[in-house]
């Protein structure tokens, strides 16, 4: 036999091997048989392998796919997202951004005893009606037990707040939850319960195992609360959910959501213009005006967050920052509207403040500060910062050139952001020095030796929001500068006694008129020392099939509505 | 001077007296006769010039000027090449990125010799334990694919160097740090060529007789066994550098190598597969700087390879 | 020969060793993976100083090194922070084949991770290695028979041009063209990203398509190198003894090529193919990172940059391992095909 057929035979053999083998490779996770302590309610049929004909399917493109589903081991926004569809939280968001109540009857408040008069006693009456996807009644024992794994040192969870905070948890009858405090705190509506673990299947492997880490329900959660259950998950392929036949609120109308995992933007875009999926999230800007072409809806979702310069005035930083007219000067000296206008193709606009997502509590007639490069040499002038030798770059009396150091991710558009800066910034005498490191280089410890820990950097870019939809943020905090002692402290960017004395003030606020007086000092206050320096917003973009009716996102709680989406006919 | 024979069938015959050609001349002559070679040498001569004369033409602060009003422009008579996501010119970015890149690949081939060298020479003369010890050594950073230990070394130095300013440029420090890891990561195949040669030149006559009277270990090394070994160092450095430039390529591409707004045709490329089909020319033009220029280096180091070899010369193909 | 083999063998462990204690070494300053366990936010300090005890982050390097190489579950480590050590260590250790944890996705077993994408890998770089030896044999033979004739010097300009390209720059040209050039000018054309599209499922047709291009980028370039050298050592394998022999014989031509010729042309062919086998395993990680594909080498990306330690020395080792294991087939199979060769 020749050499040209045994090498034919051999390629052939090769490719069907390999194709055999991916076709094993990978197989899908099916929810976890979790020995269940309920008592005997009858349990949901298996889900369906194929969905008969007439079955309604939501498929959705995700870009990222999600690490794990156990509400405390997550952080993605991608795994958070999906909460609303098969997780419950006791008080979701709605598309303004406000609690409703959800579990619990209605939402604990001064006015109706839920808060007690010292603030110290939160008291939550949960409904009647709720149950697992299973059938189990959700009782006050599973926030019980949600609160002990969640401050169990056994547990690797991702964070523990606000949970550390609680002196205890009473559970005094099935419906009612008692959470105790050592100082009142008010932004317990927004971080509390951000997700229910089920008592009755994971107390079992808790003790088992002796931690959660490794539970199979994380990675395949049989039960849950939301409209959806889970149902498969493909790594690196898909997941789906089907529709709680337990839904205390009602079947939802759509039978079925499957995820799609897309891991490139150019797919996504590609799948969502071929009308393979309804629903895309955070395409490329550039990609915007080309979906919207085929009929799909754009819509876009404040949630809190906003890229901006975060200022250093520590003592390490380099000399001038911690003067306020250098700062107002590098705020006229961008021209904003042009980042926003060219490079965001004005679907963006520059915040003024890093509370712009929450209008009530941003003092009213605060515009962004202006795009004025005459009245930011002004300002450098009297700041005593002169280009004496004519090379373009101001000093000072001492002779100190005014060269500052920008720091941010690798990502394209702040790299971009940095070049337009630094071109914008010569022009009025300032030597923007770029850097740019991965971001866990980038946000490494102090004892790691990261330059934004070390106070190195003198404007960092990226972006972030404080607790939304709650206005509380500790970045700013005196106690969390980065020392030997605390390492990982994340306030880079300096104490000033003021701010950090109102910053705790809010915080233990229960009332809401007082709280969003002393809110609006400390905006307006970092607006005029300028703390912190919008460059573009941030908020959620979705791509929706205009097949789909009844759609409302949150900017908390995406899919807040998902029950009552449907698809026209 | 001999005389030959006249005969009606060998009409021509005359012998030539020919003066005796140094080793360099020799290499030139045959390095002369490869066509492709010589091409080689012309169109890197070529880009190195458009590199370094580019300068002339266009200022540093040029090519680091943005307006973002002209983003993503295809290629005009204002802009030859188009301009990038931020409005800089596409043409002058490549004249200061080619700087960057050629530089990057002749300091890292600088820095992979002389580290392979030194292994190489010291494991192969002093033999024994020592070349035990480097050779294992050398093993084990040989059997990590390059590319797996470029992205780790480059996280590994992220960030340690700040800008540097030299002979009137200012550059990202990470240019130092790409230079380093790329001479870390690829020396070990050239230690093991100069080992091997060297293992066989320390038998010969003049080093026992350099020995005999006395000579240092570090002087027989540099002064006499290395002049010997040098042809294989030629051609492998200059081969080097193609893979050097290449490499510095793939992890600029990859977003960890040299960082913006220091331009090399590497990073420029960075991010490319976003524009793919609506802004062509952003990874085109200098992903065809970067072919050109191995391309070059290619025919060179082939040549060279024949020229300082002389086997090939008998086989003459 | 299977002394030499045992010997062989043995002498790579000490060498898997040293490799990956420079690994460990280098990981220990790519990053801090807890840093960006945080989300879209900043990690709050508590947890992150919590989280880098429990994950045993905060060990020295040497202890980590132990712990990874074989387990904590005979000593106790402290998950609490009181300093003092009470809980039973729940690792194995690599020598008892748990490669630990991912710290990216916590709760993922390494070496769950690894085999999910390395099938992807597998099938991408496998056909590829096919398709090189096919068409360098191919490409090099036809030349060396036709040397010098116009195809053999266009063969020779191409084959410099595609090996001088970086591979990127090949898949971004060929996406261009093939799949929106193509699409644009209404001819049939090829899919751009990911391994199948999401309408129409997994199936092997799609995988297929999607596949032609990746394999296509990767595999120009090693063809373009390898069918220069297969022309050479046909070029020399041709002009020896033994084929005159044959050829005086009267042996058809095809017989002389393949069978005398080609046989011994393709042993240094051998060696450096049975060399690049392993690093397929690296899986082309910027074809991966262009056409999107989920195979390994993606999967190093990803967890490099978050410094994912426990996935990164799996990737590793596993990628060492072939490579050592590779190099003693090849030097096997060379024995076996060139019989002067002995092993002691």
């Amino acid at each position: 036999m020749s050499v040209k057929k045994f090498l034919w035979t051999a390629l052939l053999l090769t490719v069907v091997t390999s194709l055999v083998l991916s076709a094993c490779g990978a197989p899908a996770t099916e929810p976890a048989a979790e020995p269940t302590e309920a008592p005997a309610p009858p349990p949901t049929s298996p889900p369906p392998e194929v969905p008969p004909a007439e079955a309604k399917v939501l498929k959705m493109i995700f870009t990222q796919e999600p690490a794990a589903l156990n509400p405390y081991y997550s952080n993605m926004w991608f795994e958070l997202i999906l909460h609303q569809i098969w997780n419950c939280w006791p008080w979701p968001s709605d598309d303004k951004n406000e609690a409703y109540p959800n579990l619990v009857t209605e939402l604990p408040s001064t006015e109706n005893g839920g808060i007690s008069e010292d603030g110290l006693t939160i008291t939550m009456n949960l409904r009647d009606d709720i149950v697992w996807s299973d059938g189990t009644p959700i009782t006050s024992a599973d926030f019980d037990f949600t609160y002990k794994m969640v401050m169990d040192p056994k547990n690797g969870v991702s964070s523990q707040n606000p949970y550390d905070k609680l002196t205890g948890l009473e559970t005094p009858d099935e419906r009612t939850v008692v959470m105790k405090f050592a100082e009142p705190f008010a932004p317990w509506k927004a971080l509390f319960w951000r997700g229910m673990l089920p008592k009755h299947i994971l107390e079992p492997v808790f003790e088992a195992e002796g931690t959660l880490d490794t539970a199979e329900w994380n990675l395949a959660p049989s039960v849950g609360c939301g409209p959806y259950v889970f149902a498969e998950w493909e790594s690196g392929g898909f997941q789906r959910y089907v529709k709680n036949e337990n839904y205390w609120l009602g079947a939802p109308k759509i039978d079925e959501i499957f995820i799609q995992f897309v891991p490139d933007d150019a797919s996504q875009t590609a799948a969502l213009i071929a009308g393979d999926a309804d629903i895309g999230t955070f395409p490329p800007l550039t990609d915007v005006p080309a979906l919207q072409d085929t009929g799909m809806n754009i819509m876009i979702q404040a949630s809190g967050y906003n890229e901006g310069w975060f200022f250093n005035f520590r003592p390490e930083a380099s000399p001038g920052m911690s003067d306020v007219r250098v700062r107002r000067a590098i705020a006229m000296g961008i021209d904003r509207d042009a980042i926003n206008r060219d490079l965001l193709l004005g679907l963006t606009k520059a915040p003024a403040t890093f509370w712009d997502a929450m209008p009530s509590y941003v003092p009213p007639g605060i515009k962004p500060w202006p795009y004025d490069p005459e009245a930011a040499k002004a300002l450098l002038e009297e700041a005593g910062w002169t280009d004496k030798n004519g090379d373009g770059i101001r000093e000072d009396a001492k002779g100190n050139k005014l060269t500052l150091v920008h720091g941010t991710t690798i990502r394209g558009i702040r790299q971009d952001v940095q070049a337009v800066a630094q071109q914008q910034l010569l022009e009025i005498g300032i030597d923007l020095q770029l850097m740019s490191q991965e971001s866990d280089l980038f946000f490494g410890s102090y004892s790691d030796g990261a330059a934004v820990a070390l106070g190195e950097v003198d404007i960092m870019e990226w972006s972030d929001a404080p607790y939304f939809p709650d206005p509380d943020t500790d970045y700013w905090l005196c106690d969390q500068l980065p020392t030997p002692d605390n390492p990982y402290g994340y306030n880079y960017f300096g104490c000033d006694e003021k701010l950090d004395k109102l910053s705790r003030e809010q915080r233990t606020l229960m009332k809401a008129e007082e709280r969003q007086a002393v809110v609006q000092e400390i905006v307006q206050y970092m607006y005029d020392n300028i703390n912190w320096l919008g460059i573009y917003e941030d908020p959620d973009y979705w791509v929706v099939s205009s097949r789909l009716t009844g759609v409302k996102f949150s900017g908390v709680t995406p899919f807040y509505n998902i029950a009552e989406w449907d698809f026209t006919q | 001077m001999a005389t030959a024979e006249k005969s009606h069938f060998l009409d021509r015959t005359e012998t030539i007296e020919v003066a005796a050609l140094t080793p360099r001349q020799l290499v030139w002559l045959r390095f002369r006769r490869h066509k492709m070679a010589v091409f080689g040498l012309v169109l890197l001569s070529l880009l190195a010039l458009y590199a370094v004369g580019g300068a002339f033409v266009f200022s540093e602060a040029f090519s680091n000027h943005t307006d973002t009003t002209l983003r993503l422009q295809p290629p005009s008579s204002e802009h030859p090449f188009g301009t990038d996501t931020v409005g800089r010119d596409i043409l002058a970015r490549s004249i200061y990125g080619g700087q960057i890149s050629l530089l990057i690949g002749i300091s890292a081939v600088v820095v992979e010799v002389v580290v392979g060298v030194l292994i190489g020479a010291i494991a192969g003369y002093y033999g024994g334990a020592i070349d035990n010890l480097l050779m294992r050594f050398t093993e084990a950073m040989f059997n990590i694919p390059q590319l797996f230990l470029l992205l780790v070394m480059a996280k590994f130095f992220a960030g340690k160097i700040p800008t540097i300013e030299l002979l009137g440029r200012t550059f990202s420090g990470s240019v130092i740090i790409i230079i380093l890891i790329l001479g870390l990561t690829s020396w070990m195949y050239l230690a093991r060529i100069v080992r091997a040669d060297f293992l066989s030149l320390k038998e010969r006559e003049f080093v026992l007789a350099a020995r005999t009277i006395g000579t240092p270990n570090p002087a027989i090394i540099f002064q006499h066994i290395l002049p010997n070994a040098v042809a294989p160092i030629i051609v492998s450095g200059t081969l080097s550098v193609a893979n050097a430039i290449i490499s510095e390529a793939y992890i600029s591409f990859l977003g960890l190598g040299v960082q913006p707004p220091t331009a090399t045709w590497g990073n420029m490329l960075e991010g490319a597969y976003n524009y793919i089909g609506t802004a062509p020319w952003l990874w085109f033009f200098p992903g065809i700087f970067i072919v050109l220029t191995v391309l070059s280096i290619n025919f060179v180091g082939d040549g060279l390879r024949d020229a300082l070899d002389p086997k090939g010369l008998v086989t003459g193909r | 020969m299977i002394r030499y083999v045992i010997r062989r063998l043995l002498q790579a462990i000490p060498l898997l060793f040293i490799i990956s204690l420079l690994l460990f070494i280098l990981m220990r300053n790519i990053g801090d993976p807890v840093a960006t366990l945080g989300g879209r936010r900043m990690m709050r300090p508590e947890d992150r100083e919590r989280l880098t005890r429990q994950l045993g982050l905060d060990k020295p390097l040497f202890v980590q090194y132990l712990y990874w190489l074989v387990g904590n579950d005979w000593t106790k480590v402290d998950l609490d922070g009181d300093g003092v050590a009470e809980t039973q260590g729940p690792r194995l250790g690599v020598l008892r084949g748990e490669f630990g944890y991912s710290l990216m996705a916590r709760g993922k077993l390494v070496t769950d991770l690894i085999w999910e994408r390395l099938p992807n890998t597998l099938l991408l770089m496998v056909s590829a290695e096919v398709v090189i030896v096919l068409f360098s044999v191919a490409v090099g033979v036809y030349s060396a028979l036709h040397q010098y004739s116009k195809i053999d010097n266009v063969v020779t300009a191409i084959s410099f041009i595609g090996y001088s390209m970086p591979i990127f720059f090949l898949a971004l040209a060929s996406m261009y063209i093939f799949a929106i050039l193509f699409k644009r000018w209404g001819l049939p054309y090829l899919p751009t990203v990911g391994m199948f599209d999401p309408e129409a499922g997994k199936t092997p047709l799609q995988v297929l398509q999607h596949m032609i291009l990746p394999v296509f980028s990767i595999s120009a370039i090693s063809i373009a190198g390898y069918s220069r050298f297969v022309r050479a050592t046909m070029l020399e394998a041709m002009d020896e003894d033994y084929v005159r022999t044959a050829r005086a014989k009267g042996l058809p031509n095809r017989m002389v090529v393949f069978v005398h010729a080609l046989k011994n042309a393709s042993l240094p062919l051998v060696t450096i193919i049975g060399l690049d086998i392993p690093l397929l395993l690296g899986g082309a990680i910027v074809t991966e990172r262009i056409f999107a594909w989920p195979g390994m080498g993606r999967l190093f990306l990803d967890h490099v940059s978050r410094a994912d330690t426990p996935v990164v020395m799996g990737i590793l080792m596993l990628i060492s391992a072939a490579v050592i294991i590779f190099q003693i087939l090849t030097d096997l199979v060379y024995a076996w095909l060139d019989p002067r060769i002995r092993y002691t």
